[in-house]
């Protein structure tokens, strides 16, 4: 129960509960009081009136005193015609109250009446007119019966009081445990996932409230964080499993090497393998702490001015014996004027680098590979396209991705790694990169490298 | 033969280090701590030194920032598993002559101390002769004997490279480092068809040859005469 109390959801419900009490109670002071009001103006409007039907005609004004006097079952009705000297010639009121003003309106008074022979001190709603001859006519009714109207209004509003409370606390608490169930479900999810299972969802409802949008968004993060963990253990399933063959095959060619050799120079030809496929380790190790490094952006530090023009020939001349030595021809085509982007220049190479590289082991011998840059909505693009089998529509998402080899780079050589480094290279600058057709019929790498914003001139 | 410093935490890898230069003809003295190295590096009389980035007790930077404050202008060499650009630039900053990223090979690591033992001596020189190979850096003309070669703006600088250090192991890092002035290893067979071209130009038929594949290290330049 002190959980309950403590629980937001139940202060909630006790706050709307008393809430509604208090605007209960305002509407019934509203009702009182204009209930209270509209039987006083009726009765008013009745004094007023026969004060004034018994004052015009003198000669009648007893008579309509008497009759006033005589429609009354209760004793609620009194009426005097007093002379202009004060003295009493008609009606059961003893004397005309002296504090009520002759003005043919509507008093509250107290005054000493008659009733069945006895004298009383009564509350009065009462009127005064004066008539022709100097004479005074008063009439006059007993408040008791609207103080008594009052008197029951206000009991029924006691009474109705404490039932009205006691349901709206009711509700609140119903409305508060409904909510307290809802949370109890999404709390146990959280605690699921909190031991480990990112599988786990929060159950979103069918009212789409502001707590459903809520689940909804937590899913998401879920979903996106489950991705991730998944993303991460691929990476260290696939440099497991690249690191479990060279170094099987290593173990292998040692052992077999050891064994088998006839002399040192076949012991050496083992052991230079070995060295080879411990490299090719190595160097994978390296890229997979590279493109780490590279991706947790610890290298703004050497951004500065880069040339890409300059950047991009010097890339395709280092490629050019390469390629040449493949039988394949390695184009370059520089449109448009200077571009100065803000990078680091040795990793900006290094991502064209890997491109072309990329390019030019999957080009077959006599095809061509070009390297460009040209501007595409102001915007520098460098660009480098193949005659090679292309990349097919399906696997395009997945090529930039850390140990993704398409089927057909399975025979070759590489570590699944380059074009992983060119997206985390691309993605420090934030260089869009894709990859699409060419028009060549092999595939297109594209680099788009808005340039650094230049201020702006301040001469004339 | 030279003397040098190993200042490395790591034993094994310093054994192999110690083993691998012996080897090459050089002695070699090792310290396993900051203090100890700083100690040793102070007593004086090395022709270079080698030393972790990051050592336990004072950081290899810190020693050599304090060896440099004192006037001690010997080569060192950083090692360090930090392969960063940034980390290397520290390096270079803290009075480091060259820096190698961890894991390296033995090799390059012989290659690079060779130079810093055998630093080109006047780099001022504008026409450098090796043998029968001339090259003129004003012209920007090479030639063997009596015989032009036709040389490409890059073929020309990486041939001075190697002229600056006939006799000399470089590997391919070096060179990539020293003619491309780009920090990265680049894969292995683009400065080898780089080299290639260039040897097609020097080593006409029947020309002895020049350039020589050091299997598993590098590449060295020997007169030829």
């Amino acid at each position: 129960m002190s959980r309950l109390v403590h629980s937001f959801a139940f202060r909630w419900a006790l706050a709307i509960a008393l809430w509604s009490t208090l605007l209960s109670l305002l509407l019934f002071a509203f009702v009182y009081w204009q209930t209270a009001a509209f039987m006083q103006d009726e009765l008013a409007q009745v004094l007023r009136h026969k004060a004034h039907y018994a004052a015009r005609e003198p000669a009648k004004a007893v008579n309509r005193i008497e009759t006033w006097i005589s429609e009354d079952l209760h004793s609620v009705h009194f009426a005097g015609l007093f002379g202009a000297d004060g003295s009493k010639h008609a009606g059961n009121l003893d004397a005309r109250p002296p504090s009520l003003p002759v003005d043919g309106e509507v008093h509250r008074i107290g005054a000493q009446v008659a009733i069945a022979g006895r004298r009383l001190n009564e509350e009065l709603w009462s009127a005064a007119v004066a008539l022709n001859d100097g004479s005074i006519v008063v009439v006059a009714h007993d408040t008791d019966e609207i103080d008594r109207a009052k008197a029951t209004v206000i009991r029924a509003l006691g009474l109705a009081l404490v039932p009205t409370l006691a349901f709206s606390i009711l509700g609140g608490v119903l409305l508060a445990g409904r909510a307290k169930r809802r949370l109890a479900s999404t709390e146990a999810a959280v605690a699921r996932v909190m031991r480990g299972d990112l599988r786990q969802r929060l159950p979103v409802g069918e009212a789409g409230d502001e707590f459903d949008r809520l689940a909804r968004d937590v899913n998401g993060m879920l979903a996106e964080i489950e991705r991730l963990m998944e993303e991460v253990r691929g990476v260290g399933d696939a440099v497991a499993h690249d690191l479990r063959t060279p170094l099987t095959r290593l173990r292998l060619r040692l052992e077999r090497g050891r064994d088998q050799a006839r002399d040192i120079k076949e012991l050496r030809q083992a052991v230079d393998q070995g060295l080879v496929w411990i490299d090719q380790t190595l160097d994978m190790v390296t890229a997979v702490l590279r493109i780490g490094e590279i991706e947790h952006g610890r290298r703004c530090a050497a951004f500065g001015p880069v040339d890409l023009r300059l950047v991009v020939s010097e890339a395709a001349e280092l490629f050019e014996p390469l390629a040449d030595e493949k039988g394949i021809a390695l184009g370059i085509r520089i449109e448009g004027e200077e571009s100065a982007v803000r990078g680091d220049r040795s990793l900006i190479f290094e991502a064209i680098s890997n491109l072309l590289d990329n390019a030019i082991k999957f080009t077959p011998t006599g095809g061509r590979v070009e390297i460009g840059l040209a501007r595409r909505d102001g915007v520098p693009v460098v660009s480098v396209e193949d005659t090679g089998p292309g990349i097919p529509a399906d696997e395009r998402n997945h090529v930039f991705k850390r140990f993704y080899r398409a089927e057909r780079a399975r025979q070759t050589q590489g570590n699944g790694l380059g074009l992983g480094l060119v997206a985390a290279i691309a993605k420090l600058h934030r260089f869009p990169l894709s990859v699409g057709d060419s028009p060549h019929g092999g595939c297109r790498f594209e680099m788009a490298c808005p340039e650094a914003e230049r201020h702006a001139s301040v001469t004339g | 033969m030279a003397k040098l410093l190993l200042i490395e935490d790591d034993a094994a890898t310093a054994e192999e280090i110690l083993g691998d230069l012996h080897g090459r003809g050089h002695e070699v003295a090792w310290a396993a701590t900051g203090p100890d190295g700083a100690a040793a590096a102070r007593s004086g009389g090395w022709n270079a030194i080698i030393l972790d980035r990051m050592l336990p007790g004072l950081d290899g930077l810190t020693l050599l920032r304090d060896l440099r404050g004192a006037g001690d202008r010997t080569p060192a060499l950083v090692l360090s598993a930090l392969g960063d650009v940034d980390e290397r630039i520290r390096g270079l900053r803290a009075g480091g002559d060259d820096y190698l990223g961890k894991p390296f090979v033995l090799a390059e690591l012989a290659a690079r101390i060779e130079a810093l033992l055998r630093r080109p001596t006047d780099v001022r020189e504008t026409v450098i002769r090796v043998g029968t190979l001339e090259l003129d850096l004003i012209a920007g003309t090479g030639r063997r004997g009596q015989r032009d070669l036709d040389l490409l703006p890059r073929e020309l600088k990486l041939l001075e490279y190697l002229m600056r250090r006939p006799g000399q192991v470089v590997t391919r890092a070096m060179m990539f480092e020293e003619v491309w002035n780009y920090r990265f290893t680049p894969k292995s067979n683009l400065i080898d068809v780089h080299l290639g071209r260039l040897r097609k130009k020097l080593e006409a038929e029947g020309e002895p040859m020049l350039i020589h594949n050091v299997r598993g290290e590098g590449f060295t330049l020997s007169p030829d005469v």
